[in-house]
C-alpha cells in the first residue's frame, strides 16, 4: 500500500476542555488515487490531511508512506519526507508576498533534484504572461494556480489540497479542480484534497467521509466524473 | 460609553511583552542616562554660577617680576578702577610621587575656598589641598605630604574656587589634575615654605564690573595697555633718575647699571582663564551634546516602536479590517495603536527620571569630581531636563508613530480584511535576472522588503559604531599621541632659565624661546613658542634650507592649515610687537604650537644680544642652579593633557563599550524579530514545502547577517572619519593640537565586537525561527 494511516488518534486541550478531532483512523490509499475526504466543519479533516503532511503529529497511531512511518521519523527526517514526497494546496494559497509568480514557483522547484520546467508549468497554468507580477496583483484563481504550479513544479508523490476552491468562485473553482485533475493524469500525483463540498467527491477514485474525528464511509467512487463534470 | 479597544491594550502589552520590555528597558536606559546628566549637569552648573559670587571668584590676576611697592600698587588700583589682593604662591615638587603643588595661604577676600572634607589648615605644617588632585594621587586626610623641603600634614579636602580646572599655565592644552594640584596654608607656614620661587600673584576685582564677556575683554587688553605704559613709564623715569643721580656724582652715565624693573609676567583676566572658565564651558558643551544624542536614540526607538506596530497592524489586518468595516474610524485606529507606544514610552519616562535624579545624578556628579574641583552641590529641579527625556521623547514617539500609523491605517477596510496591505495593487516586483539563483534572489527580495528596518539598523550601528569608537579608541587613541609626543620631544630636559648659567656640560646645547600668540581672523588667540636653535641642533635636526628659514610644527600646520610657502603674524602679549614670518617647512612637533629658527635668526628677528640664549636642551638632567633655572620641561609636562583625559574620560570608556554593545544587541534583535515576525507566514510555509532549518535561516538570516557585516564594514571607516573630525570640532577651542590617529587594531576590535554582539542576536534569531510553528501557514489564514 502506497500510503497507510493507521489508528490516528489526536485531540487538544486538557481536562474538560480537551477535544478530541480524530478518533481512530485508519485509511489506505492507493498510488495515483484521488482522494476526497469529505465532511463538514470540526469533523477534523483537516487534522488529518496536516498530519499525513508532517505538519502536525498524532497522539497514537501512525502515518506510512511506501512503508516509512512518519512518526519514527526525526524532525530532519520529516522535513526530507516533505521536501520529497508532498505538495500543498492551501485555501488561501500561502504565496510568498514578497516573491513574484515565477520565484514563487521556483521556491518550489527548488526542493527537487528532478523539478519540472518552470516555465513550462507556468504555460501550462496560463501564468507565463504574468510571472513578474507579485502575488498580490492577481485574482484569487490565479494566486491559487500559482500555489498549484508551486506544489506541482517538485513532481510530488502526494499532493495535498486544503480546501483548495474554498476561496474561488464557482467557474474558478471548476478551472482549479481540472488543473488538480490533470496533474493527477500527467504526473502520477497522489492527490488527497479536503472540502466540505460534497459536489466534488464525484471526481474522486475514493471518497472518505468524516465526521466528529472518525470515517463514517469510506469507498471507492464507481462513477467518476471529470472536474468539467461537476456541478454544485 | 468607553471604547472597548482600551481592553485590548493590556492583551497587546502582554502578547509582545518581550520585546516591549527590550524597548522599555532601552527607553529606561536612554531616560534615565538623559535625565541623570541633565540634572546633575544643571546643578553642577548652578554650583558652578553661584560660586563667582559665593567664593568672590577674580575678574583676573597677574604676577609681577618682584614685590611691587604699595605706592605702584596703589597706582595700578586707581588707573584699573579696581582692587588688588595679593595671591602669592609657591610651587614645589612632592615627594614620593610625581606632581608640583602649587600653594597659597589660604585666601580671605578673594578666590574663596570651598572644604570638602576635614578642616581649613589651622597650625604650622597643616594644609589643605585640592581634592581632586588628593583623590588622583591617593592623598588622604591626615596624610604626611612632602613638598619640596617640607612635610605637611593634611587637614582637609578643599576646592580653590579659580581652580575648578586644574590648569598650571594657560598655554596648556588640558589641565592636569595628576602632577599638578593646588594647596593652602596658614600664613606662617606659608612664610615657612622653603621655595625660592615666591610668585608675586595678584587677583584683582573690578570696582564696576563689566556687563560681559566682550566688555570684559576690552576693558582687560585697555587694562593690560594702562599698565604697560605705566611700568615702562616708571622704569623710563627711575632709569632717568638714576642716570642723573651718576652724571651728578660725575660718573659715566653710560656705566650706570641699571636694575631689573618691575615687569608684568602672568596676565590673565578671569574671562580667559581656563582654570576658571574651563569647567563652565565644558558643563555646557556636555549637555548639549547629552541632548542631541539623547534626540538621536529617543528617535532611534520611535522608528523601531513605529516599525513594530507597523507589524502589529499587519498581523492584524484582518481585525482592523473588521473594524474599519464596522464604523471605527481611522483616527479611533491611529489612536488605539498610538496607546501602547505611548504608555511604554511615559511610564519608562517616570522610571528613568526617578533612576536619573537618584542614582545616576550621583554617578555622572562623581564622573564631574572626577575631572574638575568643583564646590560641594545641591540637587536641583531641572524642568528643561523634564522637557528634554519626558516630554519631548513623548512628542517624537507620537509623531513618527503618528506618520506611520496614519499612512498605514490609509488602505480600505476591504484590503485589510483580505490581508492586502501593499498601498497599490499596481506595485511591481523589482525585475530581478532569473539567472541568479532562486536562493538569491529570495533573499534580495527579502532585503527589498525590509529596507525600512534595514535603514534604522544601518543608522543604529553608524551610531553604535560611533559611541563604540569613542569606548574603544579612547585610551589607546591618547596613547598613541602621547608616545608619538614622547618620539618627537626635542629633548628629554629642557632648562628654562631666569638668567643664564653657563655649563660645561658636553651634553648642553643652547636654545632661544619666546612665547607670541596668533592673530588668525575669528580664531581664538593661541600661545606660539617661538625657538631659535643651533643650525645643526643635535637634539632636534631640522635641516634648515638656510639662515634665515623658519619651521613651523605639523601640529601648528594642522590646526591653522598653514602651509609650505604661507605667510602668518604672531604678536606679543603683553605688548604691541608683531612678527611675520614665510613657511619654509614643517617638522614633526605634534606637542603643540612651534616655530623653529636658528639661533641668528631668532636674535635678528627678536634683536637680542650675540650670546643670548634662555635655555638648555639636554637628554640627560643638567648641574645647574636653582636659582638660576626658571622651569624645566621633561616628557610628563608634555603629556599631561593625554594623561588627564585618560584619568578622566577613561572610566567611561568601558561603560560606552558596554552601552554601545547592548544598543547594538537591542536594535539589531528587535528589527531582525520584525522581519522574522512579518515573514512567519513565509517561514512556516517554506518549512511545510521542505525547506531545512539551514536553508530557512539561510534565507532570512544571511540577509540580515549580510546587512550587519556591510553595515559595520562601512560605518566603522566612516565614524573613524567622521571621529576625526569630531575630535578636531571638539577640540578646536584648546591650546595645541591633538593629532586624532587610531591604530587599525582598533577597528578590527571594534568589528570582532559588533560581530559578537550580532551572534548573539543571531542565536537568539535561529531559535525564534525555529520556533515558528508550521500550522502559523494554515490557521491564520482561516
Amino acid at each position: 500500500m502506497f500510503l497507510e494511516i493507521h489508528n490516528i488518534r489526536k485531540s487538544y486541550g486538557e481536562g474538560e476542555s480537551k477535544v478530541e478531532v480524530l478518533r481512530g483512523i485508519d485509511l489506505e490509499i492507493e498510488k495515483g488515487e484521488i482522494c476526497v475526504l469529505l465532511g463538514p466543519s470540526g469533523s477534523g479533516k483537516s487534522t488529518l490531511l496536516n498530519i499525513i503532511g508532517g505538519i502536525d503529529s498524532a497522539d497514537d497511531g501512525y502515518i506510512a508512506i511506501n512503508g516509512e512511518k512518519t512518526a519514527d521519523m526525526s524532525d530532519r527526517a520529516l522535513t526530507r519526507y516533505r521536501r520529497r514526497h508532498l505538495g500543498y494546496i492551501f485555501q488561501m494559497y500561502n504565496l510568498i508576498p514578497n516573491l513574484n509568480i515565477k520565484e514563487n514557483v521556483e521556491v518550489g522547484a527548488y526542493l527537487s533534484e528532478h523539478p519540472l520546467q518552470t516555465d513550462d508549468i507556468l504555460k501550462t497554468l496560463g501564468l507565463y504572461e504574468h510571472r513578474h507580477k507579485l502575488p498580490n496583483q492577481l485574482s484569487g484563481g490565479q494566486q491559487q494556480r500559482t500555489a498549484i504550479g508551486r506544489a506541482i513544479v517538485k513532481n510530488p508523490d502526494i499532493l495535498l489540497c486544503d480546501e483548495p476552491t474554498g476561496a474561488l468562485d464557482y467557474n474558478t473553482s471548476k478551472e482549479i479542480l481540472r488543473l488538480i485533475e490533470e496533474v493527477n493524469a500527467k504526473y502520477g500525483s497522489t492527490v488527497i484534497m479536503v472540502t466540505h463540498n460534497s459536489a466534488l467527491a464525484d471526481m474522486a477514485d475514493r471518497v472518505i467521509k468524516l465526521r466528529d474525528g472518525q470515517i463514517r464511509k469510506n469507498y471507492r467512487n464507481e462513477t467518476k466524473k471529470s472536474a468539467a463534470e461537476l456541478d454544485w | 460609553m468607553r471604547n472597548p479597544l482600551g481592553k485590548r491594550l493590556p492583551r497587546e502589552l502582554t502578547k509582545e511583552f518581550g520585546k516591549y520590555i527590550a524597548i522599555f528597558l532601552f527607553l529606561i536606559g536612554m531616560i534615565s542616562l538623559g535625565s541623570g546628566f541633565l540634572v546633575c549637569s544643571h546643578s553642577m552648573a548652578a554650583a558652578y554660577d553661584e560660586s563667582f559670587e559665593k567664593y568672590h571668584i577674580e575678574d583676573g590676576n597677574l604676577e609681577f617680576s618682584e614685590e611691587p611697592d604699595a605706592d605702584t600698587l596703589a597706582d595700578i588700583e586707581k588707573t584699573g578702577k579696581l582692587t588688588l589682593y595679593p595671591n602669592f604662591y609657591k610651587e614645589e615638587d612632592t615627594e614620593g610621587f610625581e606632581s608640583t603643588l602649587r600653594i597659597f595661604q589660604k585666601r580671605k577676600d578673594i578666590d574663596l575656598e570651598c572644604l570638602m572634607e576635614g578642616e581649613f589648615p589651622a597650625g604650622k605644617g597643616e594644609i589643605a589641598v585640592d581634592r581632586m588632585y588628593a583623590d588622583n594621587n591617593d592623598l588622604h586626610v591626615g596624610d604626611s605630604l612632602t613638598a619640596g623641603k617640607d612635610t605637611f600634614r593634611i587637614t582637609g579636602l578643599v576646592a580653590l574656587s579659580d581652580y575648578s580646572a586644574l590648569f598650571s599655565s594657560q598655554s596648556d592644552m588640558m589641565f592636569d589634575a595628576v602632577q599638578f594640584g593646588v594647596a593652602i596654608v596658614t600664613p606662617e607656614t606659608f612664610d615657612a615654605v622653603r621655595d625660592t620661587h615666591l610668585h608675586y600673584s595678584y587677583s584683582w576685582i573690578y570696582d564696576n564690573p563689566p556687563a560681559n564677556s566682550k566688555a570684559a575683554k576690552t576693558r582687560s587688553e585697555d587694562l593690560l595697555d594702562d599698565l604697560a605704559d605705566y611700568l615702562t613709564e616708571k622704569a623710563e623715569s627711575k632709569a632717568e633718575e638714576l642716570i642723573t643721580e651718576a652724571v651728578m656724582r660725575g660718573e659715566d652715565p653710560a656705566s650706570v647699571k641699571l636694575p631689573e624693573f618691575l615687569t608684568i609676567k602672568n596676565y590673565i583676566p578671569a574671562y580667559a582663564n581656563q582654570a576658571i572658565h574651563f569647567t563652565g564651558d565644558d558643563i555646557s558643551g556636555d549637555n548639549a551634546m547629552m541632548t542631541v544624542f539623547l534626540y538621536i536614540m529617543i528617535a532611534v526607538i520611535a522608528f523601531v516602536f513605529a516599525i513594530t506596530t507597523s507589524n502589529t497592524i499587519t498581523k492584524e489586518a484582518q481585525v482592523i479590517g473588521t473594524l474599519r468595516a464596522s464604523g471605527y474610524t481611522r483616527g479611533e485606529l491611529v489612536r488605539h495603536y498610538l496607546t501602547v507606544p505611548l504608555i511604554v514610552t511615559l511610564i519608562a519616562a517616570v522610571v528613568g527620571n526617578i533612576l536619573g535624579y537618584t542614582v545616576l545624578k550621583d554617578a555622572f556628579a562623581d564622573l564631574y569630581y572626577r575631572s574638575y574641583s568643583l564646590p560641594t552641590y545641591e540637587t536641583l529641579w531641572d524642568p528643561e531636563a523634564f522637557i528634554k527625556t519626558t516630554i519631548i521623547p513623548a512628542i517624537l514617539m507620537t509623531l513618527i508613530n503618528w506618520v506611520v500609523l496614519s499612512s498605514k491605517l490609509r488602505i480600505s477596510p476591504l484590503n485589510f480584511m483580505r490581508g492586502d496591505l501593499t498601498p497599490s495593487r499596481k506595485k511591481k516586483a523589482f525585475p530581478l535576472n532569473t539567472k541568479i539563483p532562486i536562493l538569491h534572489r529570495f533573499r534580495m527580495r527579502i532585503f527589498f522588503q525590509n529596507i525600512p528596518s534595514y535603514l534604522v539598523v544601518v543608522f543604529g550601528i553608524f551610531f553604535g559604531c560611533f559611541i563604540l569608537l569613542f569606548g574603544c579608541a579612547f585610551t589607546p587613541m591618547f596613547n598613541q599621541y602621547q608616545q608619538s609626543i614622547v618620539e618627537n620631544m626635542i629633548a628629554e630636559y629642557q632648562y628654562v632659565l631666569k638668567s643664564p648659567e653657563d655649563t660645561d656640560d658636553a651634553e648642553a646645547e643652547k636654545y632661544l624661546m619666546t612665547s607670541l600668540q596668533t592673530t588668525f581672523e575669528k580664531r581664538k588667540a593661541e600661545d606660539v613658542s617661538i625657538f631659535g636653535m643651533e643650525k645643526d641642533s643635535r637634539h632636534k635636526p631640522l635641516d634648515f634650507a638656510s639662515d634665515d628659514a623658519v619651521y613651523i610644527s605639523d601640529g601648528f600646520s594642522k590646526k591653522f592649515k598653514l602651509h609650505v610657502g604661507d605667510t602668518f603674524t604672531l604678536a606679543e602679549k603683553y605688548d604691541d610687537g608683531s612678527y611675520t614670518f614665510t613657511i619654509a617647512g614643517i617638522r614633526d612637533y605634534p606637542a603643540g604650537n612651534a616655530v623653529f629658527m636658528t639661533l641668528a635668526h631668532y636674535r635678528d628677528v627678536f634683536d637680542t644680544d650675540a650670546d643670548a640664549y634662555t635655555g638648555y636642551f639636554s637628554h640627560h638632567e643638567l648641574d645647574l642652579d636653582e636659582e638660576n633655572v626658571a622651569m624645566t620641561i621633561v616628557k610628563d609636562d608634555l603629556t599631561k593633557t593625554s594623561r588627564q583625559l585618560i584619568v578622566s574620560m577613561g572610566g567611561m570608556a568601558n561603560i560606552v563599550k558596554g552601552f554601545a554593545v547592548i544598543m547594538f544587541v537591542l536594535l539589531i534583535y528587535l528589527l531582525s524579530k520584525i522581519i522574522i515576525e512579518r515573514n512567519a507566514q513565509a517561514i512556516s510555509m517554506t518549512k511545510i514545502l521542505g525547506y531545512t532549518k539551514g536553508e530557512i535561516g539561510g534565507l532570512y538570516i544571511l540577509t540580515t547577517t549580510l546587512v550587519v557585516v556591510l553595515s559595520f564594514l562601512i560605518c566603522i571607516p566612516l565614524c573613524n572619519m567622521a571621529m576625526g573630525s569630531f575630535i578636531h570640532v571638539a577640540l578646536a577651542s584648546y591650546p595645541g593640537w591633538f593629532e586624532y590617529h587610531i591604530t587599525p587594531d582598533i577597528l578590527v576590535k571594534m568589528f570582532l565586537l559588533g560581530m559578537a554582539s550580532y551572534a548573539v542576536v543571531a542565536a537568539a534569531l535561529i531559535w525564534r525561527i525555529g520556533r515558528i510553528p508550521m500550522a502559523d501557514a494554515l490557521k491564520n489564514r482561516e
